[in-house]
């Protein structure tokens, strides 16, 4: 008995299904959940972006006596 | 940020648009793009979402390290200015010679 004999054997056939082989890719309805997440993680991420870039300008300022 | 201790926010932050922002934006979509190309879809048309996601990362982490790249250049400087002047005679000045003074008389052969 070869190893990968073994192995399909203990294999349990109840199972689960993966969520990733379960439904194919459909390109022609998006997933808007996805969509929405995605964008308004980049909006958030830009507007981090800009919050900490005012704010160490601001500190910068501040530090050398500039305001 | 936790990259950089307090002493650092006392240097000029990095601009918006900045070296290591736009390089990581560009290897960030340049990622959603081979993730089109991978998956037989047009690879500028598709997946705007995952493009701009991921070059937002991209930019976003950039800054915060042209921010720590800063911090370690001025770092660096610092303490070599700092030894310089404590061991002046390590690095004499060398005096300045002009040229009438380095080159031989010309004599022209015509």
């Amino acid at each position: 008995m070869t190893l990968s004999n073994l192995l399909s054997r203990t294999v349990s056939k109840v199972g689960s299904r993966s969520m990733f082989t379960a439904s194919k890719p459909d390109t022609v309805r998006p997933n808007w959940l996805r969509v929405g997440l995605s964008f308004g993680t980049a909006a958030l991420l830009w507007g981090l972006l800009f919050k900490q870039h005012s704010t160490d300008v601001n500190e910068y300022k501040v530090r050398n006596g500039l305001e | 940020m936790g990259l950089v201790p307090d002493e650092a926010k006392a240097l000029p932050p990095p601009a918006i648009v900045n070296r290591n922002s736009v390089w990581l934006g560009f290897v960030g979509w340049s990622t959603a793009m081979l993730h089109n190309a991978f998956c037989h879809r047009p690879p500028l048309k598709s997946g705007v979402h995952r493009q701009v996601l991921f070059s937002t990362i991209g930019w976003f982490l950039g800054y915060h390290i042209s921010k720590y790249e800063n911090y370690i250049y001025s770092k660096l400087d610092r303490d070599m200015y700092q030894y310089i002047s404590l061991h002046p005679d390590a690095f004499p000045r060398s005096e300045k010679k002009t040229l009438a003074e380095v080159t031989e008389p010309f004599h022209p052969i015509r």
